[in-house]
């Protein structure tokens, strides 16, 4: 039975040689034929369901290469780069990408300090009302975004506020928070709590417990959660449009010209953003992994 | 390491199970947040008890006074601001236009639906403020709408002497006679797009957009204003005197052809995707949006309809206390130079209120100037109508009434 | 102040800018709502406070179809998206091995292009002539007619399409976390592979069901960018209208009142939906 249960060991995580759909290819015991085509299905699914995920973002990119003649691009016209050569040619289009990245990066400083307090407060400390201020920052999740936005839109109106860049800078920071909130949370949770304790015990006041033992602990929960507050703002159109006033976002400027006609400058800056974003990340995990190489030398010197 | 960035990700889930996981055994915590949610019930209430204020400001008479009087003397242009709709511009004017006369212009492309923008500037106007633009572009019966309101500031006509060149049928229209606070930015039609291979043939008749033939080969303007129009004028009426019962009545008729599944969908200028992917084979369309699907596409079609089709034209006007008239005036006295409303044409590809530019454009662009979608041949000019004039409660009305059958 | 006083301020420090902010711009505007929906007027004349209940009556006997229609859809789609994502999360955290990373930056790809231009992009691509729509007519998902877009079908397939990842993610999560010895010592015991996925994995995995369910559910009831890039006048959902009464009918009341009871319906929904879900899997953790 032991025998029978091998082909298992594959998905060991731990076990350094699994080169996922690629493994199917050896039979390793008598049941390893019904594994691999098991292996195979499932590595056939995962490759349908990226390929369903990816489809529109491929087909964005191969138009931003379309020579297309009049202000539409619908219909493949020929391989042309003369969008590449001048992406920022729409210059209301260039604003509202440069609004959407200022308020992205407005809302990700403000959201991550706020979330990341407030997911302290909740997870370290025992205080009158912490589970209702646990579920209360839970519903702006459990909360459909036209509802969120229309409420807003309407407290503005009830108090005469005109809606622009403001507005939607605090609507992005409110949605960003209950996510920073419970992304930092899961980290602490899975925190020893002793090793502040300890801190303290040893004379570290809460303040220098903080800076030097919880921030540096929950550092990649923080910073996970600003990666999410910066995608769910620069990507937000709902709460966007009810409360963008005469500011012009990139969501905006898209649905506006969906209507009108995409530009394809449109598809080469989403292009560029996301080609930005996994170069973002890229460096991260290579500054990761040097900052690991670095810690396994200094530990085994 | 990627299994950090795995990590990251995972996160943020798993809290959001342990929220929900312990969730069921803190009954408690309904009594506890009572009390907050109360308190921010408790602001809310006293919040609304502000109410909304309405639109109506001053009546039409009054504006007229201020009109008679109307003076904006000559200042540097400095730093102001044109909201017009998006690919509505070209945008080598605006730089002509800092560079001959100086200042900065902030054109920005806001307007994608004329009740969307009315809304976001609704507050402001009734409440007798700045709106911070200084040209908006609208289209005609939301422009009656700010007139009759009160929301537009007259414009100087000293300072727009090139309005002398505005087009003999556009100088007077029922809801600013005088133009003293409209200025036409372009026209364009309302009728019928095909595409010649999915019909076999021409199309002449708003009829053939209810023809059984083309059942969910066709879509319909969702605005009413176009649609029903259309329709009145298929039915022999003109849209120009129609009631709000004509249009109501119209409405109803639509709402029919829909149930028996004649339209695909209701669209905006989004009919061009449709149109252009042959996912139907007649439309309601805008003559400006045909011409550039053209381009793409020879064998799409716009055909002037022969019961008539609907006109309508975008103004330039300036809002209510408005910061820079003067920069205003200037801009529509510039684009109103032939020489400069040509090459706006042959961009923008809109029917152009001004005169005089077709010779030019013979010289530099003849295509365009042949062009019957942006220089209708006369029979046509004769066919086209104008726009129902309906007052803002019989408007919400026909908005009603038409957002049930769009289902928005 | 005492020193003690002073350490149980501390969580209140910080807590309270947050809390504050969530208050001022999630609390008070939804209870706000609550009374823009009792007035009464027209945007011409403004609208005033006049406690008339009758909008919450107009607005459930004129809007109920569109409010069983975003549950519907959001249903199907939640559906759908479990189906697609249980066995992708299954693979990316048992068998993926080292392309892990790779696959869920796959995975979250898609939060980075907006979700309009992917929508738009799903619109070109789904046309009647087109590649993919001949495929779903030969596997017999669109009838011979050949139209998907402007269905309620393509309005499910755009929102299961665009929240995918919410439910890939924690289904991954939990599935993740699952300690490996014990699905092993699971298939040594029941000696069969889908026993022990039905007696351990699937229930470990409940958590991640419900919390991607959710994730899934919430936000598909209120859309309403699919619809109108790809549905018709026949498959508005709830979110269409209150959007279009908020922005450009401006009948206000009305668009507040609907806001206000679609809150309500998902917050019932989501207790049940716990109350259901989660003892069970309280209970079955402590078992």
């Amino acid at each position: 039975m032991s025998t029978e249960a091998l082909p298992q060991k594959p998905t060991d995580p731990v076990t350094p040689h699994v080169p996922g759909v690629d493994d199917s290819a050896t039979p390793r015991s008598p049941r390893g034929d019904t594994g691999r085509g098991r292996n195979l299905a499932l590595g056939l699914w995962t490759a349908l369901a990226l390929t369903f995920l990816l489809a529109p973002i491929l087909f964005m990119i191969v138009f931003s290469f379309n020579d297309n003649q009049g202000r539409f691009n619908f219909e493949w016209q020929g391989f042309t780069l003369k969008h590449w050569g001048d992406p920022f040619q729409n210059p209301d289009l260039a604003k509202a990408l440069q609004n959407s990245l200022s308020i992205a990066v407005l809302t990700t400083i403000a959201a991550t300090m706020l979330g990341t307090l407030l997911a302290i407060a909740l997870v370290r400390h025992r205080f009158r009302g912490r589970t209702s201020a646990d579920f209360f920052v839970f519903l702006p999740m459990a909360s459909p975004e036209v509802v969120m936005g229309a409420s807003l839109l309407a407290m503005f109106l009830v108090l005469g506020i005109g809606t622009g860049y403001v507005t939607i800078l605090l609507a992005h920071i409110m949605f960003s928070i209950s996510y920073v909130v419970v992304t930092v949370k899961s980290r602490l949770e899975g925190m020893d709590p002793h090793i502040e304790e300890a801190a303290r015990d040893l004379g570290a006041n809460e303040v220098t417990t903080f800076f030097r033992v919880t921030l540096p602990m929950i550092a990649p929960g923080v910073a996970a959660a600003a990666v999410l507050a910066f995608a769910l703002s620069i990507d937000d159109y709902v709460i966007t449009s009810f409360n963008a006033g005469q500011t012009q976002t990139f969501p905006l400027f898209i649905f506006g010209a969906t209507r009108q006609g995409v530009p394809p400058q449109v598809n080469v800056l989403s292009t560029m953003l996301l080609v930005l974003v996994l170069l973002l990340m890229l460096g991260n995990v290579l500054l990761q992994r040097r900052l690991a190489k670095r810690d396994r030398i200094s530990q085994a010197g | 390491m990627r299994e950090d960035r795995a990590r990251a990700e995972r996160a943020l889930e798993e809290s959001l199970e342990t929220a929900f996981a312990q969730r069921s055994s803190r009954r408690s915590f309904v009594g506890r947040s009572a009390g907050a949610m109360l308190l921010a019930g408790g602001l809310g209430s006293f919040l609304s008890a502000c109410g909304i204020t309405g639109t109506a400001t001053k009546n039409v008479e009054a504006l007229r006074a201020e009109a008679e009087r109307v003076n904006h003397p000559k200042v540097p242009i400095g730093n102001w601001v044109f909201a017009n709709w998006p690919l509505y511009m070209d945008k080598s004017v605006l730089k002509d236009f800092d560079r001959e006369f100086g200042g900065k212009v902030k054109y920005v492309e806001e307007i994608n639906d004329n009740n969307e923008f009315f809304g976001k500037v609704r507050q402001q106007l009734t409440q007798g403020r700045n709106i911070g633009r200084d040209i908006v572009v609208l289209t005609d019966p939301m422009a009656a709408k700010w007139v009759r309101s009160g929301f537009v500031s007259p414009y100087d006509k000293k300072n727009v002497p090139n309005a002398k060149n505005l087009v003999p049928n556009l100088q007077s229209i029922g809801y600013d006679p005088e133009r003293q606070f409209t200025l036409p930015f372009q026209s364009g039609a309302v009728s019928l797009g095909y595409d010649i291979r999915a019909t076999g043939g021409e199309i002449k008749s708003i009829k053939e957009l209810f023809n059984p033939k083309y059942k969910g080969k066709t879509t319909m303007l969702t605005e009413p204003y176009d649609s029903a129009s259309t329709v009145l004028i298929m039915q022999g009426k003109d849209p120009a005197k129609a009631t709000l019962d004509d249009m109501l009545g119209a409405i109803e008729y639509i709402a029919e052809q829909n149930e028996k599944g004649q339209f695909r969908r209701f669209t905006g200028n989004d009919f061009t995707t449709d149109l252009t992917k042959g996912n139907v084979a007649i439309v309601l369309a805008y003559s400006g949006d045909m011409v550039q699907l053209q381009a793409d596409n020879p064998n799409l079609r716009f055909a002037y309809a022969e019961e008539g089709c609907i006109t309508f034209t975008d103004n330039l006007m300036l809002p209510a206390k408005v910061a820079h008239p003067y920069a205003a005036e200037t801009m529509m006295n510039f684009l109103y130079e032939p020489e400069i409303a040509a090459k706006l044409c042959a961009y923008i590809n809109y029917i152009s209120p001004v005169d005089g530019i077709r010779p030019i454009l013979e010289k530099s662009d003849p295509e365009i100037a042949e062009n019957e979608l942006i220089f209708p041949p006369d029979d046509v000019r004769k066919r086209l109508k104008l726009y129902p004039s309906l007052s803002t409660s019989e408007e919400q009305t026909m908005y009603e009434a038409m957002a049930k059958v769009t289902g928005g | 102040m005492s020193l003690s006083l002073r350490r149980k301020m501390i969580p209140w420090w910080f807590a309270a800018p947050g809390l504050v902010w969530l208050i001022v711009f999630f609390a008070v505007p939804i209870f706000n709502q609550i009374s823009v929906s009792l007035m009464s007027g027209d945007p011409e004349v403004g609208f005033e406070l006049t406690w008339s209940f009758s909008t919450y009556a107009d607005a459930v006997r004129d809007y109920h179809t569109q409010f069983l229609r975003s549950i519907g859809y959001a249903g199907l789609a939640t559906i759908i998206d479990l189906i697609i994502a249980f066995p992708l999360a299954y693979f990316i955290a048992y068998k993926a091995g080292r392309f892990k990373g790779l696959l869920l930056l796959l995975v979250i790809l898609p939060f980075f292009v907006s979700q309009v231009m992917r929508t738009a992009s799903w619109q070109l691509i789904l046309n009647d002539q087109g590649w993919a729509v001949a495929r779903m007519q030969d596997l017999g998902i669109v009838s011979d007619g050949g139209q998907f877009l402007a269905t309620g079908k393509a309005v499910v397939f755009g929102i299961a399409y665009n929240f995918l990842p919410f439910m890939v993610l924690p289904l991954y999560a939990t599935l993740d976390r699952i300690d490996r010895r014990l699905i092993e010592a699971a298939s040594d015991l029941y000696c069969s592979r889908f026993t022990a996925f039905r007696k351990v994995t699937l229930p470990l995995a409940v958590p991640g069901i419900f919390a991607g369910s959710l994730l899934v559910f919430i936000p598909a009831c209120g859309d309403y960018i699919n619809s109108s890039i790809l549905g018709s006048s026949n498959t508005t959902m709830i979110g269409n209208v209150i959007q279009s009464k908020f922005l450009n009918v401006l009948d206000y009341p009305s668009a507040a009142a609907l806001s206000f009871i679609l809150m309500g319906v998902i917050l019932l929904g989501i207790a049940l939906y716990g109350r259901v879900l989660g003892t069970k899997n309280l209970t079955e953790l402590a078992g």
